[in-house]
């Protein structure tokens, strides 16, 4: 009888046991456990830069039309940098990152926040497929999907791929550009450094026809040790010194006024003061 | 004995659950879903008081600030922006983004709620960790905001998210038709989101603003319709703007990308930095 009664109450622990397990397994539909802690504020650990742009693997073509941006440079101008006038990066510029950013890891989207331009990114993880038709952006349409790598139970890895990209886009602010076509492709593993979990990568690689190749780089982030990081807000419109006219750059001068960007640059067609002051 | 054992196995089961527990640490059923895409509801334009038509929401401003409005709606009324800052791209602020130009994403996570508007890339970090407000921060267009979740029926599950933010820059207006906030950086904005009742796919925002250019605080909800499968479009307000500000004037940029004249008149622009350029030679 007591040896009845005893397994009776063993039992009975069991399916308790079991009982709030499935409860509990129910009720908590995001298992944050099978995620890597991507938490916290994340920072690039090198300049903005992309990579040597002497060893970008550019068609002739677009070689020249990178060395010819260079030189508009050298004489005041943009070049093929389009971010000047505040314009989105776009990817893959935003993942040099220019200020501390933040992932949030959700079951469906895994989301990247960038305070600097309109830099943020949606990846979609939900399993979907490629829209027939998506509007390019500048960011791109990203769908990722979570890797087990090790077979721990837990994911390590998130491989992304972008699409629908608009331009005009570039590397970053050397002007290296993108083929105008816009039908870039980027490929993205990101994952935890094993060794040291505040470090972050993000193997990055474009396939573009602007190049003869794809071209591989690998970004790398720190993992601020900080329990409430400060984010600051960007607003890149706020204190923009850099002004377009009829496809023309000009600056801006400390007393608001305009002023050439390029030496011998002239003043613009005021043509509809005129015809206004008629 | 019988109890002795048990209490031991009952023990592994609470020690079970218990690991359990802290191993997810983020249990999601405790809070509603806001998932999805937010919409400001069909008619609504982007007025503050979604009731009123826009310059006729009747806001309680002091008469220092009435007329500054006033003087606002005469200049727009000529071509002028006003008291409108965002023509420029300059983010609409708290509380106008809580009109929700473009659509609205919220991701709920135990320490932040996130609020993500495409509008200008607006999104705001509310804190549901416990924190309080610190003593001094950088002021921001969206603000230092601080939620707590609320279970207002005792169901176990939050129901509303209470919000207060504070540390608010200047220059912004509740919508394009300029009625000013005081620029002394001490606006506070009180919010209470929570689902409709009847219809889950609905959500208010009850917004109260205290500010020094109000007479009384400043009470309107907004209304929110949710779309279930979203497509977001990306909006880059740089990209295509025809407002040009040189010094304290804004110009228009014509079809062919010309400076021309915002408002009948206007004289253009100085270029004296160009001229000093053609003296020198």
């Amino acid at each position: 009888m007591r040896f009845r009664v005893r397994s009776i109450s063993l039992v009975q622990a069991t399916t308790f046991v079991a009982a709030l397990l499935l409860t509990v397994a129910g009720a908590r539909a995001f298992d944050e456990t099978k995620y890597p802690d991507l938490k916290g504020q994340w920072e690039r650990t090198a300049a903005a830069r992309w990579l040597d742009a002497k060893t970008a693997p550019f068609t002739p073509e677009y070689r020249a039309i990178f060395e010819e941006n260079l030189k508009d440079q050298a004489a005041g101008g943009q070049g093929t940098d389009p971010t000047f006038t505040c314009l989105a990066p776009g990817m893959p510029r935003v993942m040099n990152m220019y200020a501390p950013f933040e992932i949030i890891v959700t079951p469906r989207t895994t989301h990247m926040l960038m305070d600097h331009i309109h830099d943020s990114r949606r990846i979609f993880t939900d399993g979907r497929e490629w829209p027939k038709e998506m509007e390019p952006s500048f960011s791109g349409y990203s769908i990722g999907k979570w890797i087990d790598q090790d077979g721990d139970g837990r994911y390590d890895v998130l491989e992304v791929e972008t699409r629908a990209l608009r331009g005009p886009r570039s590397y970053d602010s050397t002007g290296m550009p993108f083929h105008a076509d816009n039908e870039t492709v980027i490929n993205e593993r990101i994952y935890l450094d094993k060794a040291d979990k505040n470090t972050l990568y993000d193997e990055i690689t474009v396939h573009d026809h602007a190049l003869t190749r794809p071209w591989t780089a690998v970004k790398k982030y720190a993992r601020k040790a900080v329990k409430q990081p400060v984010w600051q807000e960007a607003v890149c419109a706020e204190n923009n010194p850099h002004v377009v006219i009829a496809d023309e750059p000009y600056m801006l001068s400390a007393d608001g006024f305009l002023m050439p960007a390029k030496k011998d640059q002239a003043p613009p067609d005021l043509k509809y003061f005129r015809q206004s002051g008629k | 004995m019988d109890f002795r054992c048990s209490f031991g196995a009952l023990a592994v089961a609470a020690a079970l659950t218990f690991s359990l527990t802290a191993a997810q640490a983020f249990d999601d059923s405790k809070y509603p879903d806001w998932a999805g895409q937010w919409r400001r509801p069909p008619g609504v334009n982007n007025q503050w008081d979604p009731t009123k038509p826009r310059g006729q929401e009747g806001a309680p401003l002091t008469a220092e600030y009435q007329a500054i409005f006033e003087a606002n709606l005469k200049d727009q009324a000529e071509g002028g922006q006003g008291t409108d800052p965002t023509y420029m791209c300059i983010p609409d602020g708290m509380p106008r983004a809580m009109n929700v130009i473009f659509p609205m994403e919220i991701i709920i996570t135990p320490a932040t709620t996130y609020i993500h508007i495409e509008y200008l890339m607006m999104f705001r970090r509310i804190y549901t960790d416990g924190r309080e407000f610190p003593e001094d921060t950088d002021t921001s267009f969206m603000g230092y905001s601080i939620g707590k979740w609320v279970d207002t029926k005792n169901t176990g599950r939050f129901d509303e998210l209470v919000v207060e933010t504070r540390f608010l820059k200047s220059p912004r207006a509740y919508d394009s038709s300029g009625i000013p906030l005081h620029p002394d950086g001490k606006t506070i904005v009180k919010e209470r989101f929570y689902q409709d009742k009847d219809k889950p796919d609905v959500l208010h925002d009850e917004v109260t603003t205290i500010d020094n250019a109000l007479t009384r605080p400043w009470t309107i909800t907004k209304n929110y319709n949710r779309v279930r499968n979203p497509i977001w479009v990306e909006a880059i307000c740089s990209e295509n703007n025809d407002h040009i500000k040189l010094g304290t004037q804004t110009y228009m940029k014509s079809a062919d990308g010309l400076l021309m004249p915002a408002k009948k008149g206007q004289k253009p622009p100085d270029m004296r930095y160009f001229e000093a350029d053609a003296a020198k030679k």
